[in-house]
């Protein structure tokens, strides 16, 4: 119970330092509204090619743009532990009689939560837009959902990464590595099946591919059960990452 | 007798690469003391406070704080401790008062509670006036008396204060000393200090430890320690050298009851006497009777940097060399612990 306590308290005080740094707050609703903008109309043409998925490239595109939105903003969650570290603030916390496992899942669900502000902001512009959700209200909250969780899972990786390289430089240069080709080994802006085949086995196992499949399907098919494995896959892998995270943070505080 | 609040045998931490920090550290700290470890840079200060705050595992040796071992009853430590390092690691875009909200809720403590001891220790550093601001507007010395409340907002019965006053002004360190007393005499604290400042283990701490190269010197109240190395040091200077009378007065001088011994340097003499400031005069008429001249004179009380000196054959200095110098060490130290 007070572990729970302990991991809101983290929690509490990375929301509240969002919170007071208005540019990060305005650059975070301004950038992907500028992705959707530039990419949606760049990028409209293709939507003519015969068996392109919808009719409408923003419908398909607007999923992407919530995983890629999801994605900048997860791989970046490691670095307040690293800072922390260097501060001498994590030794403060660490000095408290606090779960330790509070610590990182605390901040990776800190890093989560400002994500689905992110991602609502992203759904209601793409609708202004004129993209279409088929599922309605009850779809928004399911995407939203799916995004947290590819957030957390995202976090994970680059809090473990930060528990272990200890230095933001290394953390933002391996992040910036990972994020790219992440990015662009899944079916996030462009479907698969256009794809030539060992690209599209990598986007098979590519984890965004299986965040971003059921969020597609959600916002241009409906309610369809294809979409639990895929979400099913999600939810493992980001629960393995959460645990490997916390593993690691702990062992580097040891 | 006194309970011993704090207490290692053999302490010893070896970092990675042979780097051995602390070594073979035994000392006990009563209750309601205030104890000091002075020492340079390097010297193990910072890696004793991380071992008794269960934040490093210590390589060998034993070590407990209100009766509990560092190594295997860590939960039961950090709830009778507070820690104050010397990073000064506040939250600089949380307000003073909600640093002290989160610090207070890390140590679990009910609601009502936290809201009067916020208060509390606020009117105590003096912030309360600008609890509500954000802390990057704080200066320096706001910024350590707001970490300071921090460490204090649980009521721990040890107070662990790393260079308490590391990188502040004259002033605001005079500041910082009297809250760190205030704290013993209102809240009947135990606090464990680290500092590399002399005079700041002399005016602050009951005891102190010196330390050099992870072993502990000498223990001793400073002005124990400080009579120990002899009495008050007079360099003494006649105007007419050569003359004869020098001699003869000198020889005079030496019969003074409270003259330890005198020594002659380079244009000079070193008198080592008991009590200074009564003997100049009684050094003045001795001169007058024998009809020489002194030109100059002046009495140096010995300083723990005296102490030091004789314990470890070198120097404190109050500041090792360049900022960069000393930036580069805390670095480099830090890389080793970690």
């Amino acid at each position: 119970m007070s572990a729970l306590v302990d991991i809101w308290n983290v929690c509490w005080r990375e929301l509240k330092r969002f919170r007071r740094q208005p540019a990060r707050i305005f650059m975070s609703i301004v950038q992907p509204i500028i992705w959707l903008v530039l990419l949606g109309n760049m990028m409209q043409a293709v939507s003519q090619i015969p068996f392109f998925p919808t009719k409408n490239y923003l419908d398909f595109m607007a999923p992407g743009i919530v995983v890629m939105t999801t994605i900048f903003g997860g791989v970046f969650g490691g670095l307040s532990i690293v800072w922390d570290r260097r501060l001498g603030f994590l030794n403060k916390m660490l000095a408290a009689p606090i779960s330790r496992s509070s610590i990182p899942i605390g901040k990776m669900i800190a890093t989560s939560l400002i994500s689905s502000l992110q991602v609502t902001i992203i759904v209601v512009a793409a609708l202004a837009l004129g993209a279409n959700i088929t599922t309605g209200p009850l779809g928004i909250v399911a995407i939203i959902l799916i995004a947290m969780v590819l957030c957390l899972m995202l976090s994970g990786i680059s809090l473990a990464l930060g528990a272990v390289l200890k230095s933001q430089e290394t953390l933002m240069v391996v992040m910036n590595f990972l994020t790219m080709p992440l990015m662009l080994t899944s079916s996030a802006l462009f479907p698969a099946n256009f794809m030539p085949q060992w690209l599209q086995d990598i986007a098979i196992v590519n984890p965004i591919s299986h965040a971003i499949e059921p969020i597609r399907t959600i916002t241009t098919k409906g309610w369809e059960l294809a979409i639990l494995p895929d979400v099913g896959i999600i939810i493992a892998l980001t629960l393995v990452v959460m645990a490997i995270a916390t593993l690691l943070f702990r062992r580097s505080i040891s | 007798m006194p309970s011993s609040i704090i207490k290692t045998e053999n302490l010893t931490k070896i970092y990675s690469g042979n780097i051995k920090a602390v070594d073979n550290v035994s000392f006990e700290v009563e209750e309601e003391e205030i104890y000091g470890f002075l020492g340079p840079n390097g010297a193990g200060k910072t890696t004793t406070i991380l071992m008794l705050i269960t934040l490093l595992k210590p390589t060998s040796g034993k070590a407990t704080v209100c009766g509990f071992d560092v190594a295997k009853e860590q939960a039961k430590v950090r709830a009778c401790i507070g820690y104050v390092s010397q990073d000064t690691a506040v939250d600089e875009s949380l307000t003073g008062r909600e640093n002290l909200l989160l610090q207070g809720r890390f140590y679990h403590l009910p609601k009502e509670i936290l809201e009067k001891r916020i208060n509390e220790v606020l009117e105590m550093v003096d912030l309360t006036d600008r609890a509500n601001s954000i802390v990057s507007t704080y200066s320096g010395g706001m910024r350590k008396r707001l970490d300071i409340a921090e460490g204090l907002i649980h009521r721990p019965r040890v107070l662990f204060v790393d260079e308490p006053t590391l990188g502040l002004d004259i002033q605001t360190r005079h500041k910082i000393w009297e809250y760190v007393q205030r704290l013993r005499e209102e809240a009947h604290m135990t606090i464990f200090l680290t500092t590399h400042y002399m005079d700041e283990a002399d005016k602050l701490c009951d005891r102190v430890g010196i330390i050099d190269y992870g072993q502990i010197k000498v223990v001793g109240e400073p002005n124990e320690l400080k009579s120990q190395i002899g009495g008050d040091i007079i360099t003494l200077k006649f105007k007419n050298e050569t003359n004869s009378y020098a001699n003869q007065a000198l020889e005079e001088i030496k019969k003074l009851s409270s003259i330890e011994n005198i020594a002659p340097t380079k244009e000079s003499y070193n008198v080592v006497a008991k009590d200074g400031e009564t003997t100049i005069p009684k050094i003045f008429e001795v001169a007058n009777k024998e009809g020489v001249m002194i030109e100059s004179i002046s009495l140096k009380r010995p300083s723990l940097d005296d102490v030091f000196m004789a314990y470890t054959g070198r120097e404190l200095r109050e500041e090792t060399g360049s900022k960069e110098d000393l930036m580069k060490e805390r670095i480099r130290m830090r890389r080793a612990r970690k």
